[in-house]
């Protein structure tokens, strides 16, 4: 019954959550200076046929009227009209979702095989002169090397030297699986550094703070395996901050790594929503605000349920 | 002085490197090292050499002066909008972790609601919409950071609020203003140090993001983002364009990220430990 | 026109082939007025690959009539065709019409090609040419002023077509070699079975088989094509690529045979990659700068403080410093056309700083503060910022503003009085001296009325100009016009816009113009042969 309620609430304040982004993103695409009207129709429109596209539209209605009009379908699943390609905002989302999706599997695998285990690894050793040091220094570049400076040297240096690998010749997975993954390794490559030393620099972080707690002194004078201490104890217990991190990740990847998606030409969510804004094509970009709003919310819930279940203390706290 | 006492080497090393980078900002800005940034004094994409001992950029302009102003407008953005972004988060996260209630509830909305804007795109909007230019990504960094601190500095207090030390000063009958600032606030400041340095870095690659896509500073005033973005094309044609600021942005953030690391060790009342 | 999402279209000019680090020097192309000519010895089929930097993208879809952006017409050009076309040295050429006589100045004969079928496996006919010049003519193109006075489109016989002009338009062949006169198929169009918005069909080398907005477009072969022997290649697919350095990656790993690059220094930057050429086009392209007459506090209603910057401008340093000398300064006549005056000689170039100085004194504004707006897309800013040091000599302190497409176009279009103070931006040049120059009547082109005041003087010179007939005289009445343009200075003609192409040599074979007039650099397409197939 707790359980229950408990879910009702997040559910509320997840739609009013979205409700209020949707708010937000509807007020800032129309507070944008300059209008679709001198891009998509460019300089040389008259009157008239502005007027025309307006009322094609619905921009000439009140923008009361328009962000009425606009949630009610959006709700029922039509996210409207790309005002640029007369195509449907839906359909260039479903193609560009699965670049984004396979990115972000791909990112957050890499965080969770190698960050982790870096930062266990990093945290247990910290007290040990020379490889504290060297761990942080190496988890410090991690997050040091911007991804558009990193980008830039993996589109140069694997263009001249390929090494089977391909650079902005992206090709859906369903079509060809090799082709696919050539594409998409160096992308994902580039932007899990990123991922790994933050998890990395998380768990460190976490396992340290667990480290220090007496049943981790009382298991060790037992003389428990330190493998064993780390899976048992340290790992459940330094689960949240790292459920967090990683949480953060997968939303900062599924909202779309833009520059990535740039420098690789990968067709995903990112590069389109950011070029609408660039050229007012508010259906995209509300449209995408929308969707990564709401892929936000869902994952945040989840990973607060899952925080609840690894520590009852906070779940509580949830409560 | 004490606190340099208590840092370990790598962590002076940081600290170093920053007070290195701050003076020459300053010899940039204040005594005009290496000359106008904004002026077209040489040939263009010239080698280092003497006259120019970082070379000369794309428009033949000094790319010593050019770094400079960079290292000044990166670091006092960054700086300025993580301050920002450290003294929102810690009163909001600490009020939410720590009395909870319908507080942390609005609160966390509130984060949640910024939190699920997609980065760049939050950037991007920021500053279509203020205009670009600093203030657009002052603002742009902030609203970019804060959620993740603010959560963090929460999921700290609220970890620390459940500790016995808490309740036996609670029972005791101490103030809960004095709770947080003697007990909660050190509790999370390494939280706080930590997360301040990714927001750091979050805060340049946001700069350098922004800049990347032409709402970020205004030309010709040059920051690393701008100058890594300028010179990257111009790799093996003329390498100096991105090394320089490049390995200047990456010394940067290291410091920063190794001097928090070091600063959280000392501010954390703990005993590391290892296990192998 | 200038282009919006063109803004991306840029680029450059010489190459240095193999020579690595050599500065670039043009090569001896093998036929004047080319960078490079396909080789026909090589076998005809394969799928090329290019790449461009923007779409075409409009609220008018795929209409060409409609399409005012060089990108569009140079997409369109593929599935599209045009009665005359322009040669290398901006003469008119055969296209649809294998011939044409000039009976008076003011009528033009056009003699159909037989043989030609749109790619529905139908035969055009006069009815086609006719109904298309009709549509333009009653639609809302921005075409329909570069046309000129046409007065009547008649067909004359199963394949002859009348133009009858109501007065002299010289030119107007140019006019008609540009996408927006392209024959459509009326019948199909009439009949409703063809949403030409949607879909494109014309007589061109190569039928469309798919396009996705801003990431690919697939060509195929169109089988009935007239011209023997073309196109030489089976598919085309054209990849929208918007970042340079992605495209620069795909020329070095063999993914892109060839793409339209927008760094200037592309050339030195891919210099030594085996395999890889890089060639500088030309164009009639030009930027120029807006000075706004309506600007807030009237800054620039006073002609002097105009004729004052324009003075102070730097069109030389401009060309070598923002477009690596591969952009030319320019008047409004573009400087490689025929006849094209010579900016050099202009009042503006002749002055020196003194008289800006003086200028701006007798005017009161010495110490004159403006913003420039300008947009992200190189070389735009780095043209700002040599702008910036140019009137820094003067006292005259110049802020720049980068916007993003939205808002550049937003600030300068979007309301009338505009409310900025100068602007920068680049017009297409066309294919004939002149043509461009009508964007300065601002009651003609309208686009500018926001910020251009009419200038009855210059009209009646550019109306004089545009009339004046091909000979001796044409060349002074067009230095008439780059004149009166310099001293007007609402908006000024700055350099030229050069264009990148890189291809490999190792597996492509192109055909590429030195000089371009309608933005196409990909004008040859269906004369490129293959060496290699992927």
């Amino acid at each position: 019954m707790r359980l229950l309620s408990w879910w009702a609430r997040r559910l509320l304040s997840a739609v009013l959550t979205l409700f209020v982004v949707s708010v937000l993103i509807f007020a800032a695409s129309r507070l944008m200076p300059g209008g679709f009207a001198e891009v998509v129709l460019g300089p040389f429109a008259g009157p008239d046929q502005r007027a025309a596209v307006s009322a094609k539209y619905g921009l000439d209605q009140s923008l009361v009227v328009q962000y009425g009009l606009w949630l009610a379908a959006a709700v029922k699943g039509d996210l409207g009209t790309s005002l640029l390609s007369g195509e449907p905002v839906a359909g260039e989302f479903l193609l560009r979702i699965p670049v984004t999706v396979e990115l972000t599997v791909l990112g957050i695998a890499a965080a969770v095989l190698i960050g982790i285990p870096l930062g266990v690894y990093t945290a247990v050793r910290a007290g040990q002169r020379g490889g504290g040091a060297l761990g942080r220094l190496a988890g410090g570049l991690g997050v040091s090397v911007p991804e558009f400076v990193l980008g830039s040297l993996v589109v140069f240096v694997f263009s001249r030297y390929a090494l089977g690998l391909t650079v902005g010749g992206y090709r859906p997975l369903g079509e060809d699986v090799g082709a696919n993954l050539r594409s998409m390794v160096l992308p994902a490559a580039v932007l899990s550094v990123f991922a790994i030393a933050v998890t990395a620099r998380t768990t460190r972080d976490a396992v340290l703070n667990v480290l220090v707690e007496p049943y981790i002194t009382a298991s060790v004078a037992r003389g428990e395996a330190p493998l064993a201490i780390i899976r048992r104890h340290v790992l459940r217990n330094a689960s949240i901050p790292i459920l967090v991190v990683l949480t953060t990740i997968t939303a900062y990847l599924l909202g779309g790594a833009v520059i990535i998606e740039n420098l690789f030409n990968l067709p995903g969510v990112g590069s389109y929503v950011v070029q609408a804004v660039g050229r007012r094509d508010y259906a995209v970009v509300q449209a995408g605000v929308l969707l990564a709003a709401a892929v936000f919310v869902v994952l945040t819930m989840l990973a607060d349920a899952t925080s609840g279940v690894l520590d009852p203390r906070l779940g509580k706290a949830v409560r | 002085m004490t606190t340099w006492r208590r840092l370990d080497p790598l962590s002076r090393t940081g600290l170093v490197c920053l007070v290195v980078l701050v003076l020459a900002a300053l010899a940039g800005s204040v005594f005009g090292l290496g000359g106008n940034p904004d002026g077209i004094v040489g040939s263009r994409l010239a080698p280092p050499s003497w006259q120019w001992p970082l070379g000369t950029d794309q428009l033949g302009r000094s790319m010593l002066p050019r770094v400079l102003e960079g290292i000044g407008t990166t670091l006092l953005l960054s700086t300025l909008a993580v301050l920002v972004t450290a003294s929102l988060s810690t009163v909001l996260g600490i009020v939410a972790g720590y009395r909870g209630g319908w507080l942390a509830e609005l609160v966390l909305r509130m984060v949640d609601v910024l939190y699920s804007f997609p980065t760049i795109v939050l950037a991007i909007l920021v500053a279509a919409v203020l205009g670009p230019g600093q203030a657009a990504t002052l603002c742009s960094i902030v609203l970019v950071t804060i959620p993740l601190m603010t959560r963090l500095v929460r999921t700290a207090a609220m970890t620390v609020s459940e500790r016995d030390y808490i309740t036996s000063a609670v029972i005791s009958g101490v103030g809960w203003w004095r709770i947080l600032a003697r007990h909660v606030l050190p509790n999370v400041s390494g939280t706080i140090a930590v997360q301040g340095t990714y927001a750091l870095s979050v805060g340049i690659l946001v700069e350098g993001g922004l800049s990347f896509l032409g709402f970020g500073v205004q030309p010709p005033e040059s920051s690393l983002g701008v100058l890594i973005q300028q010179g990257g094309i111009y790799l093996l044609a003329a390498p100096w364009l991105l090394a320089f600021p490049g390995v200047v942005l990456v010394v940067a953030i290291l410091a920063i990220n190794v001097f928090g690391d070091g600063l959280r060790d000392r501010l954390e009342p703990r005993e590391s430990r290892s296990l192998v | 026109m200038r282009i919006r999402r063109s803004l991306a279209v840029l680029a450059a000019l010489p190459l240095a082939a193999c020579a690595a680090q050599a500065p670039p020097e043009p090569t001896a192309p093998d036929r004047p007025g080319y960078l490079a000519v396909a080789d026909r010895a090589l076998p005809r089929g394969g799928t090329l690959e290019l790449q461009l930097p923007v779409d075409t993208g409009a609220a008018s879809g795929l209409d060409p009539q409609l399409a005012d952006v060089a990108t569009s017409w140079e997409l369109m050009s593929l599935v599209y065709e045009t009665l005359v076309t322009v040669g290398p040295g901006f003469e008119p050429r055969p296209g649809l019409a294998t011939s044409w006589e000039t009976p008076s100045p003011t009528e033009y004969v056009f003699h159909l090609r037989a043989g030609v079928t749109f790619s529905n496996g139908r035969a055009m006919t006069p009815s086609d040419v006719v109904g298309s010049m009709h549509r333009l003519l009653a639609g809302k193109g921005v075409w329909r002023t570069q046309i000129g006075p046409v007065e009547s489109v008649t067909a004359a016989g199963p394949d002859t077509v009348r133009f009858t002009l109501s007065r002299p338009y010289t030119p107007f062949l140019s006019a008609l070699a540009n996408t927006p006169t392209a024959v459509l198929p009326m019948t199909e169009i009439e009949n409703g079975s063809l949403d030409v918005t949607r879909t494109m069909l014309g007589t061109g080398p190569f039928v469309a088989t798919f396009h996705r907005q801003d990431v690919l477009w697939r060509f195929k072969r169109h089988d009935g094509y007239w011209a023997e022997g073309k196109p030489g290649v089976d598919g085309v697919n054209i990849a929208i690529v918007p970042q340079d350095p992605t495209r620069i990656a795909s020329l070095q790993n063999n993914s892109a045979g060839l793409a339209v690059l927008g760094n200037v220094d592309a050339p030195q930057v891919l210099a030594g990659v085996r395999g890889v050429r890089v060639r500088a086009q030309s164009t009639t392209d030009f930027y120029y700068l807006m000075l706004n007459s309506n600007a807030p506090g009237g800054k620039f209603a006073d002609e002097r403080v105009r004729t004052a910057i324009n003075i102070a401008m730097d069109r030389a340093q401009i060309a070598k410093i923002a477009t690596n000398g591969l952009g030319k300064p320019t008047g409004v006549t573009p400087v490689d056309l025929p006849d094209a005056c010579d900016p050099a000689t202009l009042p503006s170039a002749t002055a020196g700083l003194d008289r800006a100085r003086r200028l701006l004194n007798e005017a009161g504004a010495e110490h004159l503060k403006f913003s420039i707006t300008a947009y992200a897309t190189e070389p735009a800013p780095a043209i700002a910022q040599v702008i910036q040091q140019n009137l820094a000599r003067v006292g005259i302190e110049v802020t720049i503003e980068q916007l993003d497409e939205g808002s550049w176009a937003g600030k300068v279009y979007g309301t009338a009085p505009a409310g900025f103070d100068a602007a920068l931006s680049w017009f297409a040049g066309y294919a004939g001296a002149g043509m461009v120059a009508k964007w300065w009547n601002p009651e003609a082109a309208g686009f500018n009325i926001g910020f251009m005041k009419p200038n009855p003087d210059l009209n009646r010179v550019l109306d004089s100009a545009t009339s004046q007939p091909d000979g001796p005289g044409r060349a002074p009445a067009l230095r008439e016009l780059c004149t009166s343009v310099d001293r007007d200075a609402q908006m000024i003609p700055l350099v030229t816009r050069p264009v990148i192409v890189g291809y490999r040599a190792d597996s492509v074979s192109p055909t590429v113009y030195a000089t371009e007039g309608y933005g196409n650099a990909f004008r040859d397409v269906a004369d490129y042969r293959l060496s290699s197939r992927p």
